[in-house]
């Protein structure tokens, strides 16, 4: 029998329709991997009034290079700026059409970093483990084992993970780190938390820091928009926000409340459990293989004997 | 023969010896020069008080000591209830003013301090007016939100008590001291439109270490460390090439006009009665200017690598400049420690320049002379008292240094007493030994409609140093005059300059002003026959409501005058060709007018000329501001307040009326008040254009009710 074209398509596609019938088993195994006690920083963007210290103590904690800007230029909220290897933090301005009580416009200060969350798709996404969720919390990247692949920024919904395009040599992942070191110490705050001068940034055990977020727009309802964002989202990250305008007018998206990685592992975990997926792609190929291999022997023609005839 | 030759030799002698005078004599002169060319420079000021006690700022100090404290254990049981629940358990015994334990604060509290935080030094602390902000808000309880659980604790606890760290897992929630500052501070200046809402306006931004930034070869030229400064600091650079320390001229907003002109100022125009004007003078008038080789009209003020950085911010206090270089620093001195020193300038570095006007210390202003480097609290409350620097006030943008005078056009931005203290300054005399404060308080505060603080918070001026009043140009020249010393022991003739008079802890002259200036310009006719020439003069007059009384120093002196032209002239003073090396006034006006771009007819005359110099610094604590009783005779004699306060109060009118500036006690110190002891009338109010004392014949607007007959005295309009 000779294996056309079309022919394989529908070996592939069989074996691909049995994989998706299968995964029901394996749903009920996928376990979230959050650590239980993790810290995270509650973020109150009706606190915020966007003096960028932050942006500031991040720097200088994390040994970034100089802004071409100073930290105390506002002129850097007329761009939407996004984290880089540069700068693990930003603020950005957004005018919501909020307007205080002199009919000025007023401006909302949303701080972005990365979100910590509790199953991080990024170390899903990570070849080689270099993305790491801690059992404090935080998201780190690990240089000896990061082979440089970019999966993880590719897989991050909040698309974090920066990376040094202009170090060709020895490029890095940049992203925050949640300050691991400052806040495995006792007592240790990261940075921006340490430095808000309004303490826009609560910083806690995430589980107090839901049941703060709660409480606080629980008691002001005619402020607060009644949403935690980043308690539900993505299944959950360390850092959450809590807001005064509509969390879609400051480009903090909707978000499914599933774990991203879930998806992604179950099928990979579904195609891998018991090595059934690739025995039987192997299975089907040997056989293929054998079936041309007689075919050949018993001397009927096939793809190899026309190019010889060619030749 | 032989009886010839000792003659002949006597006089070879006595010719050597006369020609080896004239070669010592020849040299003399250069010898002079150049040893005052190498002259060291002078040593900073030393932290003393006159008396060579160490200097402290004692309100500063004790402000501080409150502030470092150690911290009390933290309040965990807090009695939560809403402002309404609260009045109504205090029932009307909420805390007051009176309550109130401290007037001045400095928020330095070692919880704000973080373990080693890189950016823990980025601000320095707040001085904050607790007082003031009592006053202003009414209400305690507006900052002392909440109270301890605890039953013996005070209402209005310290901050410190329930806010210390933040985070603290032990009481979630609860904010961290200083964002109990930020957010209380911030949300109520924000609610009531007043007092700052940026970083700076609280704090003082505080100078990295420059000592690893700054890279310098050893002995670096100044303009060496100028373009090192560039390096970072071109942004700072380009807004210092329109500021008016780079350029000595600018907006001139307050002079009547030129309100919209950007060309006054003392490098292009303006004239005084001291050495007259900068043209044709530069390298000795601008050994203050902030930049390096102005020595001719040809400086090129679009060059950066021309400022000098140093001269104001400089901390170590060995920058100086030499005085006839042009603005060069004196060549001994090591620029690369002082460069890798560099930060906030201080009293040192602007009463280098601004402490030596005129040529010396205290010569031109009244009210700043060098003991403002380490005053004493009565000589000054905020310099001595509460270690202020001058931009603390002076707050400065983009190298735009805010504050206006009457001596020159150039304001970068205003500051007055009423941009911390209010309108309504007397609120707040409360505690012991001001029971009855409130009554007066009311009269204090109408009284800031009609007069400036300074006229009774700065009532005698020079007084920790005598001041120049009196420069007769016309008496220069007289090699042989001695010069006698007077009182002061200031000497009353230089043959360079001529005549002059001091005077020290002298009584300002007062006059109505508005905040805006007449001023004489270079090439102004102006007519001597109207009497006394006026360089610069006050507007204002009793009947205009902008117009306030407000305290001034008169500078007076005759100098030249061009009658042909009718303006006055510019001499060329300085310089080889000067005349104060040549003495020949003709030569020096013909030179001098050249450079100000103006014929000279060759005839000059000598005329009075008369200067009025604001006087803002040397404020005296409040307790020793002059009293009612000192400006009103109505109130010496058997009636004081009780002329319309007939109430039954255990009130002291007499001791309150006669309370005020102690000049007894000044003159006990030493200084030269006797005059004005138990003066009464001190304004003077008929040269002010009323009739008599207000108190009698009613205010300027205002009639005095019941039986007061006396209507608003506009006669002078």
């Amino acid at each position: 029998m000779e294996l056309s074209r079309r022919g394989f398509f529908k070996v592939m596609g069989a074996s691909g329709a049995a994989l998706a019938a299968t995964p029901g088993k394996a749903k009920a195994t996928w376990k979230s991997k959050a650590p239980p006690d993790a810290y995270g920083c509650l973020v109150d963007l009706g606190r915020c009034i966007g003096c960028r210290k932050c942006e500031l103590a991040c720097n200088k904690v994390n040994g970034l290079p100089e802004p071409e800007k100073p930290f105390d230029d506002v002129t850097v909220f007329n761009q939407r700026r996004r984290p880089d290897d540069k700068a693990f933090t930003v603020v950005n301005r957004y005018y919501t059409g909020r307007t205080d009580e002199r009919n000025q416009p007023k401006p909302t200060f949303v701080k972005v970093q990365c979100m910590h969350c509790q199953d991080p798709a990024c170390a899903s996404a990570c070849i080689t483990g270099a993305l790491h969720k801690n059992e404090n919390g935080a998201v780190t990247w690990n240089p000896a084992k990061c082979i440089g692949c970019r999966y993880c920024m590719v897989a991050c919904p909040f698309q974090i993970p920066a990376y040094e395009y202009s170090n060709p040599i020895t490029p890095r992942v940049r992203k925050c780190t949640f300050c691991f070191d400052r806040i495995s110490e006792e007592g240790g705050t990261p940075g921006c938390a340490a430095i808000c001068p309004v303490e826009a940034i609560t910083f806690g055990r995430r589980s107090e820091l839901l049941k703060l977020a709660h409480q606080r727009i629980k008691r002001d309802p005619v402020n607060y928009v009644q949403h935690v964002y980043g308690e539900k989202e993505v299944g959950g990250t360390s850092w959450l926000y809590i807001s005064q305008v509509p969390f879609e007018k400051i480009d903090s998206y909707n978000m499914p409340t599933r774990q991203i990685p879930k998806l992604t592992e179950t099928i990979q975990h579904t195609i891998f459990s018991y090595l059934w997926a690739p025995i039987t792609l192997f299975g089907i190929l040997g056989g293929a293989m054998w079936t041309l291999n007689r075919q050949q022997i018993t001397g009927k023609s096939g793809p190899g004997k026309e190019k010889e005839d060619r030749s | 023969m032989i009886n010839k030759r000792p003659t002949f030799w006597l006089t070879f002698l006595v010719l050597a010896a006369a020609c080896c005078l004239l070669v010592v004599l020849g040299a003399t002169p250069d010898v002079a020069a150049s040893s005052k060319k190498t002259k060291n420079p002078p040593k900073p000021p030393a932290r003393v008080f006159p008396d060579g006690t160490p200097w402290v700022p004692v309100d500063q100090v004790a402000a501080l000591k409150r502030a470092h404290e150690p911290v009390p254990p933290l309040v965990m049981d807090v009695l939560i209830e809403s402002p309404m629940e609260r009045q109504l358990r205090l029932n009307g015994k909420a805390p007051s003013l009176k309550d109130a334990p401290y007037r001045y604060m400095v928020l330095d509290s070692p919880i704000l301090k973080h373990k080693d935080d890189p950016f823990d030094d980025l601000y320095g602390p707040v001085r904050f007016m607790h007082l003031k902000h009592a006053a202003e808000v009414h209400d305690c309880l507006v900052c002392h939100h909440y109270r301890p659980k605890a039953e013996h604790a005070s209402e209005t606890t310290r901050c410190s008590a329930c806010h210390q760290q933040p985070f603290n897992p032990a009481v979630p929630g609860r904010l961290g001291l200083k964002a109990a500052y930020h957010q209380k501070c911030i949300e109520c200046h924000k609610k009531r439109e007043r007092g700052p809402v940026d970083c700076k306006g609280c704090h003082e931004k505080r100078v990295p270490d420059h000592s690893k930034l700054v890279k310098l070869p050893d002995h670096p030229e100044p303009i060496t460390v100028t373009r090192e400064c560039l390096r970072c600091h071109d942004r700072e650079a380009t807004n210092m090439l329109t500021s008016a320390h780079w350029l000595w001229h600018g907006p001139s907003p307050y002079t009547v006009g030129h309100e919209d002109q950007f060309v006054l100022g003392k490098g292009t125009n303006t004239i005084n009665n001291f050495c007259i004007a900068v043209k044709s003078n530069w390298p000795r008038c601008t050994s203050c200017h902030a930049g390096y080789g102005w020595k001719d009209a040809d400086f090129d003020f679009s060059d950066k690598t021309r400022m000098d950085c140093l001269i104001c911010h400089d901390t170590t206090g060995n920058y100086y400049k030499a005085p006839p270089a042009a603005g060069m620093p004196f060549p001994q001195i090591d620029l690369k420690p002082i460069a890798e020193h560099v930060g906030k300038p201080s009293r040192k570095t602007c009463g280098d320049c601004h402490f030596q006007g005129g040529g010396g210390d205290a010569v031109k202003h009244g009210d700043m002379n060098s003991v403002l480097y380490y005053p004493t609290r009565n000589c000054d409350v905020h310099m001595g008292g509460m270690d202020f620097q001058c931009h603390e006030c002076h707050k400065t943008r983009n190298h735009k240094i805010s504050g206006r005078s009457l001596s020159v056009p150039v304001a970068e931005g205003s500051r007055s007493c009423e941009d911390c203290h209010g309108d309504k300054p007397h609120k707040y005399h409360s505690g012991k030994g001001h029971e009855d404060h409130n009554l007066l308080n009311h009269h204090l505060n109408e009284h800031s409609q009609h007069i400036y603080c300074q006229t009774c918070h700065s009532p005698v001026y020079a007084k920790c140093k005598p001041t120049k009043v009196w420069w007769d140009w016309s008496k220069a020249g007289d090699k042989k005059r001695k010069a006698k010393k007077d009182k002061y022991g200031m000497p009353d003739y230089v043959w360079k300059k001529g005549e002059f008079r001091w005077v020290e802890s002298a009584k300002p002259a007062y006059a109505w002003y508005n905040g805006r200036v007449k001023r004489v310009i270079i090439g102004q006719k102006v007519d001597p026959a109207r009497g006394v020439i006026r360089l610069t003069e006050p507007v204002g007059a009793i009947w205009d409501r902008k117009s306030r009384i407000f305290p001034f120093k008169i500078m007076r002196g005759k100098q030249m005058y061009d009658p042909e032209n009718g303006y006055l002239i510019v001499p060329h003073l300085f310089g080889p060709d000067g005349y104060w090396k040549t003495l020949d006034w003709q030569k020096s006006f013909e030179i001098g007018m050249q450079a100000a771009g103006l014929p000279y007819s060759g005839q000059y005359s000598w005329v009075e000329t008369a200067m009025y110099w604001g006087l803002n610094h040397e404020t005296m604590p409040a307790e020793n501001a002059l009293g009612c009783a000192q400006c009103h005779p109505a109130l010496n004699g058997e009636q004081t307040c009780n002329r319309c306060h007939k109430d039954t109060r255990h009130l002291d009118f007499k001791r309150l009326a006669h309370r005020g500036t102690d000049f007894a006690a000044m003159k006990a110190k030493g200084r030269d008040v006797g005059a004005l002891i138990g003066q009464t009338d001190y304004l003077n109010f008929k040269a002010l254009g009323y009739k008599g004392d207000p108190i009698v014949y009613g205010g300027r607007f205002t009639t005095i009710p019941l039986g007061g007959s006396v209507k608003a005295q506009n006669t002078s309009q």
